[in-house]
């Protein structure tokens, strides 16, 4: 009698095919009302697929032309000494052997005394193996670098010749011999091993470097012997090649570097400044989620009658939830691809750009992993936020048809719906943390958003609440704001959840970045020495100090030996299979380190642990340790520590714990010694030069010539040279982190006007009632800036306040510095929530104050 | 996935015993109370409402606005549940099931037509009427809803979305969708009351040709007492209760007592 269907072909009728199919026919309506999900999704998408694809292409291109930058197949670098003839005949038996020597030196002008501190580097007749030296004029390397009557030739960077502002053809003076500039570096293929640089690059010849006398016992220069094999092994490979090498030469003290690892310093950075800026891109996303949210609500809500439609029509629940979830994937898609073929050109805009600035040539691909990353992130956010909104489908009632029933909008969804949107939050953060390097910092990170995420759910709520709970006030204008603020679809959750987490973010980067800057240029410059001497020989300390105390008699002078050595075993485990008890402090382990000793406890130290040896201490070497080292390290007191110093191994037990202020950089040493542990062992000593009041630039250029000019030998490091180097590396670091953070605040205008273009019908219709009976533009304009205003200022207070404790927390407890609360920032950021909200706003508001009464109330 | 066959076994069972309770109404409310709302919102719409409707009978509800004729009718499609009473509808308890035994109950026994025609506008005419089937995984959905259409003269509208069609239009859509299923009950909510007077003649004409061709039992709620008159019978709804219930002169008492 009726069209009645069996129940075997019935049971599973509502399928995903059939969802789809519907989904897909209500998409046929367009994208209206999407845009801003769209943008939001693509935005963060494009900024983490970017960011990651830049930095792959970087270390590609690192990887790519492994062999140029480190000079070798494979890189053996002593430190004080060269290798012995057992060692030179090894590395000879591996292949074509480079050799190059590394030091800092003074240079300058014999004519005026202008000198500067530059990165020299001796190369022989081999270098490079691998890549070009270009020179500006196009000649050889061999013939720049040769003798001519008399005077070895030198190749320099274009800075030192505009720092002494000499040209090609001039001399220089370095150490106790002259050089002539006979050319300029055009490019140098292997600068990225190089790490961090105080000065411009001078080369010379490796015959040259003997004449300048520069090269003394325990003076700082490094010796790299890089081996070029033939046939060169494959990248897999040269692990297998290390090994052999270390168990064929077994108590070698040099380090070896592969064309695998080339810069490992820089690759780390930039492993980790990518991941940074790919958290940062992640907040972005989190913060568009907010807009997905927004859009799918209102989606939802102008679909009601459709749904409670498709229930009468005989449809599940879950049939109309799985309806709307195909739609949203489908735009959510759609925003992703948007992002990831934004985020694929990235890599390829940035080879361009960067062409002339990287010393690196960028390998920009199409790299799928990171896009990938990409797609997995945008996908996880768009479900995070959607999910939720989406739940609420589930239960549209189908009476909804038939009267106007005030929807109950802050009715929970089913707990299912919960469930998922907690298991895509914890994926997200979950793969966030698994692909960061420091996982400590990234939780912290992930943590501080989460909870500034319910915070500011909660500060909106709080927000609704008491303007709902505010006495009446006289003021038409200031009680319409209000209202607006209250009532049900206010924009408020939008704006406080939006802006809050972009501007907190910014406010915590920017407050970040000032107080290193300040650390840096303020507290450590107060505190710090102006000068660094290096390699002071012992036959010539007491006239240099000499030298200093007639030239500057209010100075404070200080005076350490100083060595170079590498940790080779803790407690007899090798320091590379030492595995250390807490993360941060494995530097310790790695490169080498400068190396003392001392009578007595060091200034600028304190003992937390054991106790300082006699004066007159003569029994096992004993070494005092940095505490906090000490203690990721996992070392205790007694504990055995094997450095090799000058070829020679030597071991030590910890006799105490001392706590180091490193910010002062004053002379501080991981490991000081007890004074019998080198003696007789030729070393140099470092001296340091401060005064305790503030004093002219002139007068420390003047004692720098002087100490120059009378000891050639002695390398002067300006410490406000060197805070400048550090603090234009940091700049540009933060403007990175500024560009990237600011994607976030992309995003939050992106959902502040998605909230603005949701409210809009509301708001159209409360104008034009409120223009009919008699209200003025200039009121409703009053009255809506007012709303933004309250709602921009609120918002701003809590960046402040999070942001600020955010930085606090980083600087104090990450960065172990002091810190202080910048108004200006503060400021500038409420500025920027108060131009954002009100601005848009009343953008956003605009037109609604044009629109004439009668054809919406005809409408109405 | 078990729990959706659970759910279909359930309704097929109770479906199954109303074919074989052949003499029993199409529908049958006992004792029904209904009370919407919360808090001092409250209100007791249905107050204890008895009624059997017999199969194949026309039943036109009228009432004041609020009397809860609608909410009576929502009860009856299973849009609303009663607090208190039985509801039997085409032999099945509605009580006991669950939403979505519910929405597939709707699907298959019940077809509805509202006042402002609530057609999907994203979807054409053809899918629009498909819908119903589609959700009920029958085969031929596009066959039966193109046969249906061309039976309410629409042959010719296939393709065209709702907004391209007129009201009355759009109203012989719905009615095409509500008979598509061959629903045991036709349910309609003041089916005329966006429409002129001739297309909703027209409307109303089709209503009840549907309904004695197909013997389907046929309940609107209805302001207008003439198109309350042309059913069997009439049933006047205050506050909450039946008032009084008026067999029309339309009445076939053959039916009736049958």
């Amino acid at each position: 009698m009726s069209g009645f269907v069996p129940s075997g072909s019935a049971a599973g009728n509502q399928t995903f095919a059939l969802a789809s199919r519907f989904a897909l026919r209500e998409l046929r309506g367009g994208l209206k009302g999407f845009y801003i999900f769209i943008a939001c999704i693509a935005l963060g998408v494009a900024a983490i697929a970017g960011v990651t694809s830049v930095s792959r292409a970087l270390t590609e291109g690192i990887a790519n032309e492994g062999q140029a930058i480190l000079g070798g197949d494979l890189s053996f670098s002593l430190i004080h000494r060269q290798a012995g003839a057992d060692e030179t005949a090894y590395l000879d038996s591996l292949g074509a052997v480079s050799r190059v020597a590394t030091m800092r030196a003074m240079s300058r002008r014999a004519d005026t005394g202008e000198q500067a501190l530059v990165e020299l580097k001796a190369v022989d007749n081999a270098y490079p193996l691998y890549g070009t030296l270009d020179l500006q004029s196009g000649q050889s390397l061999e013939d720049a670098l040769a003798q001519q009557d008399g005077i070895w030739g030198a190749v320099a960077d274009l800075a030192l010749l505009a720092r002494l502002e000499v040209e090609v053809g001039d001399t220089l003076a370095l150490g106790r011999s002259t050089v002539r500039i006979t050319d300029v570096i055009a490019t140098e293929p292997d600068k990225l091993a190089s790490g961090m640089e105080f000065g411009p690059r001078l080369m010379i010849s490796d015959a040259a470097i003997g004449d300048t006398d520069l090269v003394q016992p325990g003076s700082l220069v490094r010796w790299h012997y890089r081996v070029r094999m033939s046939p060169a092994p494959a990248l897999g490979d040269i692990e297998t090649v290390i090994a052999q090498v270390k168990s064929e030469q077994p108590d070698a003290d040099w380090r070896i570097r592969s064309r695998a690892n080339a810069s490992p310093g820089l690759q780390r950075s930039i492993g980790r400044f990518a991941q940074f800026l790919t958290l940062v891109g992640l907040t972005a996303l989190v913060v568009g989620g907010v807009g997905v949210a927004n859009a799918i609500r209102a989606y939802l809500e102008t679909k009601r009658e459709v749904i409670a439609s498709f229930k009468c029509l005989g449809a599940t629940g879950d049939f109309v939830f799985r309806i709307y979830l195909i739609q949203m994937l489908v735009i959510a898609l759609i925003g992703i691809v948007i992002g990831l073929a934004i985020g694929a050109l990235i890599p390829f805009a940035a080879a361009a750009a960067l062409a002339n600035v990287l010393p690196v040539q960028l390998a920009a691909n199409i790299y799928p992993a990171e896009l990938g990353l990409g797609l997995v992130y945008g996908l996880l956010t768009a479900l995070a936020f959607a999910l939720w909104p989406l739940g609420r489908a589930h239960d549209v009632p189908p009476t909804a048809l038939f009267r106007d029933i005030v929807t109950g909008g802050t009715k929970l969804p089913r707990k299912r719906y919960l469930v998922a949107t907690a298991i895509m939050v914890v994926l997200l953060a979950g793969i966030a943390v698994l692909l960061s390097h420091d996982k400590f910092i990234a939780t912290v990170y992930i943590s501080a958003s989460a909870g500034a995420f319910v915070l500011l759910v909660l500060v909106a709520r709080v927000i609704m609440f008491l303007a709902r709970r505010l006495p009446s006030v006289r003021s038409t204008e200031l009680r319409l704001a209000i209202a607006n603020i209250h009532r049900p679809g206010a924009l408020t959750p939008s704006v406080v959840l939006s802006l809050g987490l972009g501007l907190s973010l910014l406010v915590a980067l920017a407050l970040i970045d000032g107080n290193l800057r300040r650390e840096l240029t303020a507290t450590m410059a107060d505190k710090a020495p102006s000068f660094f001497f290096v390699d002071i020989q012992s036959h010539e300390r007491d006239a240099f100090n000499d030298l200093l105390v007639a030239e500057a008699p209010s100075s404070e002078i200080r005076s350490v030996p100083m060595l170079r050595g590498r940790i080779v075993s803790l407690n007899d485990i090798p320091s590379d299979e030492f595995v250390p008890a807490q993360e941060g402090s494995d530097w310790v382990l790695r490169g080498d380190r400068g190396i003392t000793y001392e009578t007595a406890l060091p200034e600028n130290s304190k003992l937390t642990e054991g106790s300082w040896w006699p004066e007159d201490y003569s029994g096992v070497p004993l070494v005092s340790f940095d505490a906090e080292a000490g203690t990721e390290l996992g070392l205790k007191i007694g504990d055995k520590v094997t450095v090799n110093v000058l070829g020679r191994e030597i071991s030590a037990e910890i006799a105490n714990f001392r706590d180091i202020e490193w910010q002062s950089l004053s002379i501080n040493f991981v490991m000081v010694f007890s004074p019998n542990t080198f003696a007789g062992a030729p070393h140099a000593h470092l001296m340091t030069l401060g005064w305790e009041e503030d004093v002219p630039t002139q007068t420390e250029l003047d004692l720098l010539k002087t100490v120059s000019n009378t000891f050639p030998t002695v390398t002067s490091v300006r410490v406000k040279d060197a805070i400048a180097q550090v603090n234009d590396l940091v700049a540009q670091l933060a403007w990175a982190i500024r560009g990237a953070s600011s994607i976030t605040l992309i995003a939050s205008v992106l959902v502040l006007a998605g909230a603005l273009a949701a409210g809009h019908r509301n708001r159209i219709y409360d104008a034009v009632i409120l223009k009919t009976i008699g209200a003025t533009r200039p009121r409703l304009i009053l009255a809506y800036g007012m709303e933004y205003a309250i709602l921009g200022l609120t918002t701003a207070v809590f960046a402040l306040v999070a942001g600020g404790i955010a930085a606090w927390f980083v600087i104090t407890r990450i960065m172990e510095g002091s810190f202080v609360l910048m108004p200006v920032t503060a400021a500038g950021a409420a500025l920027v929530a108060l131009v954002l909200t009100v601005g848009f706003g009343l953008i956003g508001t605009w037109r609604i104050l044009g629109e004439k009464p009668a054809p919406v109330l005809r409408n109405l | 996935m078990s729990r959706a066959d659970v759910d279909q076994e359930d309704v097929d069972q109770a479906l199954c015993k109303g074919l074989m309770m052949t003499n029993t109404p199409a529908i049958s409310l006992k004792n029904v109370h209904l009370t919407l709302g919360e808090g001092a919102g409250r209100v007791h719409i249905l107050k204890g409402i008895d009624l059997d409707i017999e199969k194949g009978m026309s039943v036109g509800l009228v009432g004041p606005s609020g009397s809860g004729k609608s909410t009576l009718l929502m009860v009856m499609a299973g849009l609303e549940r009663a607090d208190e009473g039985t509801v039997i509808v085409a032999g099945s308890e509605l009580g006991p099931l669950s939403e979505d035994q519910l929405a597939r109950f709707r699907g298959r026994k019940v077809g509805i037509i509202f006042q402002s025609f609530h057609l999907v506008p994203n979807m054409t005419a053809l899918e629009n009427v498909a819908v119903p089937l589609e959700l009920a995984g029958d085969t031929a959905a596009f066959e039966k809803a193109k046969a249906e259409l061309d039976a309410v003269g629409l042959g010719h509208r296939l393709h065209h979305y709702p907004a391209q069609m007129s009201g009355g239009e759009q109203q012989r859509v719905a009615v095409a969708r509500a008979l598509v299923v061959e629903p045991d009950i036709l349910i309609a909510d003041e089916p005329t009351g966006n429409l002129d007077d001739s297309t909703g003649t027209q409307i109303v004409d089709l209503m009840f040709s549907a309904q004695r061709e197909r013997k389907t039992t046929l309940v609107l709620v209805t302001h207008d007492p003439a198109l309350a008159e042309q059913c069997d019978r009439m049933i006047r709804v205050r506050s909450g209760e039946i008032e009084e219930e008026t067999s029309s002169g339309r009445a076939s008492q053959e039916e009736v007592t049958a």
